[in-house]
């Protein structure tokens, strides 16, 4: 065997020789002697009948089998049990026993060789074509085996792949979609493949006429950002690489196109560039309360002062009515006249409300001072809610202070009940659990407004907090407007507002739905029986593991 | 008068003057010698010719903060107890007032009953 390739073919000749045994008087054909004529890298192995030959052919993995046509019955045996992916076989036969030879054919030899004057140039020839073959015919499976395995891996790394695959043919086509492209555009299962890549591009997105361009041009586009309109309709921010696929034949086959949703990250910008904003505010919070601490300082100085005084002009005035009522019929007529005057201009001017009257209004002063002595202290926590950690802390407390603030705003029109139940300390960032708080308490009291506007009345918001199932739970019902069901799927996206411009940013809930999850809990809203809705949050009291670091 | 013949007296700093007033009916029937002004250069100089038994003062004021008068006054008058009155305590750092030993830290509005309370620790009844 000269000339062959591969591993395959380098290996020496195995060829299993099945034949009476020449010591049992058969006539010597010389089978052995004519297959030793293809060269020395030969090794033969004879068997004497189809077990022995059989048991040949399966532990040594010859290349061929020779069988003798004088074998009889194993000959046929041989043929069948050899497997259709086996080893050629060839059978030979006495010289001018062509019916045999036939009737070998149909039971599945490959080619059929009569002993005869050319036999020892025949055999070898008609052996080389059948092993040339069966080699050929092996090594072209062991590619395809190869090459679907190959396809397989790949195939498996694309479906694993985090990023959105797709293979475009040379008009933007599908040919090829990945699990995660059909994941990030929400569509089903083998449903993108034949439609075009512009279709989930919506007009006016950025770049798009430049993206339809690299499209047919073949051009490369290297991270572009583009929203991209999701099955059931949503927009997802997606992040898009565009690159040029060629054949083999070099020839330009389409793109391949990779996208990764950038919906978390947009989502952490947003976040950023809130709790920023949160700061600044809080910054402004700070320095306006510091303004308002100063001139409250000598308000409520002079206030408590003036009960002072005024405590001591009451025992004056008393003083005076003593004296007044002595001097009374025992002092010169000029005196006397004198202390009925008085009591006359004490009467006229009821000095007795005078004074009582004085003394509630200094009170209700100091109380108002008080009052906002503690709106500034509020409005100071809130200015510290960047501190955020992890602490012990009172969540009806949280509460408590949070509805608070918001009271002042809405006590014209709102009454709020509170139903806090009993709860232990829980692990949490006590201020931004706060600023859920306020969210949902500033949402309730602009659900009630809305409603109050339209159908005139008041509204109620009450809060309840409870321990149930190892979880702390806290719910704020309102009955305002409500959610109208089209929305409920989505007020907690960022961005999702109904409230008019200039009311809400729409980060409210989402911020909220973030917050809640960094404590492994779960946020939803439903509608309240008879109108307005009820916002629950559940917490764990057991946060999970990677809370902390979160 | 010598220097001697006097008590020790209260200094107050507050660059409002309406703060300074109000403390002034507040303490006017403990008795103390009270010195009050608007300008911490003026309450330096008392600081230096004048025995202050306490010095009360603000914190954001035009010029020099609170906390740099209370360290000045620590090095002039280490006698005298040291107290801040602030709209805002908890702008101040908790390690900063102990450094320079601020006997405590009052937020504004103040509780007048425990105002007069510290007082008469550090400057008697």
């Amino acid at each position: 065997m000269r000339g062959g390739h591969g591993a395959e073919d380098s290996r020496p000749v195995r060829i299993v020789v099945a034949e009476p045994p020449a010591a049992a008087g058969a006539f010597e054909i010389g089978t052995e002697r004519a297959l030793r004529r293809l060269g020395a890298d030969v090794e033969i192995e004879i068997a004497h009948d189809a077990i022995e030959c059989l048991d040949r052919v399966q532990g040594w993995r010859p290349d061929l089998v020779v069988v003798d046509q004088r074998l009889g019955p194993d000959v046929g045996k041989i043929l069948a049990e050899l497997e259709p992916k086996g080893p050629p076989a060839i059978v030979v036969s006495r010289e001018g026993a062509a019916d045999a030879a036939l009737e070998s054919f149909s039971d599945g030899a490959a080619d059929c060789v009569s002993a005869g004057p050319n036999f020892a140039d025949v055999l070898p020839a008609v052996a080389l074509e059948q092993i040339r073959n069966w080699r050929a015919t092996r090594e072209r499976e062991r590619l395809q085996r190869k090459a679907r395995v190959l396809r397989g891996t790949l195939e498996n790394l694309v479906d694993a792949m985090e990023s959105g695959l797709l293979v475009l043919d040379a008009g933007g086509r599908v040919t090829h979609a990945n699990p995660a492209a059909e994941r990030i555009l929400d569509e089903p299962r083998g449903s993108l493949r034949g439609r075009s890549i512009v279709e989930w591009l919506p007009d006016g997105t950025p770049g798009l006429p430049q993206l339809a361009r690299a499209l047919v041009e073949g051009a490369r586009v290297r991270g572009a950002e583009a929203v991209a309109v999701r099955g059931d309709g949503r927009y997802v921010p997606i992040g898009l690489s565009l690159a040029p696929l060629a054949a083999p034949d070099g020839q330009r086959q389409g793109s391949v196109a990779i996208f990764q949703d950038l919906s978390e990250l947009k989502q952490l910008q947003r976040q950023v560039l809130q709790s920023e904003k949160m700061a600044s505010i809080g910054q402004l919070a700070a320095g306006v309360a510091h303004e308002i601490n100063n001139p409250m300082g000598f308000v409520h100085a002079n206030l408590c002062q003036m009960e002072e005084y005024l405590a001591d002009l009451r025992r004056l005035l008393e003083g005076a009515a003593v004296l007044a009522e002595r001097v009374a019929g025992e002092a010169p007529p000029a005196l006397c006249a004198a202390a009925a005057d008085w009591r006359a201009l004490r009467d006229e001017l009821d000095a007795e409300f005078l004074l009582d009257d004085f003394a509630k209004a200094i009170r209700e002063s100091i109380e108002g001072s008080e009052r906002v002595r503690h709106i500034v202290q509020d409005l100071r926590s809130f200015a510290h809610r960047d501190d955020g950690e992890w602490v012990m802390a009172d969540l009806n407390r949280c509460l408590d202070s949070t509805a608070h603030i918001v009271w002042t705003m809405m006590k014209h029109s709102v009454v709020l009940r509170k139903e806090y139940g009993s709860l232990p300390l829980l692990r949490c960032l006590p201020l931004q659990l706060e600023q859920v708080f306020m969210n949902l308490l500033v949402n309730a009291y602009q659900a009630i407004e809305q409603r109050v506007g339209e159908r005139g009345g008041s509204g109620e918001i009450v809060l309840r907090t409870e321990l149930a199932d190892s979880e702390l739970r806290i719910t704020v019902s309102d009955d305002g407007v409500g959610i109208p069901p089209l929305h409920a799927d989505r007020i907690f996206d960022p961005f999702f507002t109904t409230k008019e411009v200039g009311v809400g940013t729409g980060l409210g809930l989402s911020t909220s739905f973030d917050i809640v999850r960094r404590h492994g809990g779960a946020i939803g809203a439903s509608a309240r029986p008879g109108g307005g809705t009820v916002f629950e949050i559940r917490l764990p009291l057991e946060a999970p593991p990677g809370a902390a670091l979160a | 008068m010598s220097e001697q013949g006097r008590a020790p007296a209260l200094l107050i700093v507050d660059d409002e003057p309406r703060i300074l007033s109000a403390l002034r009916r507040s303490l006017r029937r403990e008795g103390w010698r009270i010195l009050a002004t608007t300008e911490p250069e003026e309450a330096l100089r008392w600081l230096a010719t004048e025995r202050i038994g306490a010095l009360l003062t603000d914190h954001k004021m035009r010029g020099c903060s609170g906390i740099e008068l209370l360290d000045a006054a620590a090095r002039v008058q280490p006698g005298a107890a040291r107290f801040l009155i602030t709209g805002w305590p908890d702008a101040i750092p908790q390690a900063r007032l102990e450094a320079i030993g601020v006997r405590a830290l009052i937020p504004k509005p103040w509780d007048d009953a425990a105002l007069k309370a510290l007082l008469r620790g550090a400057l008697g009844s």
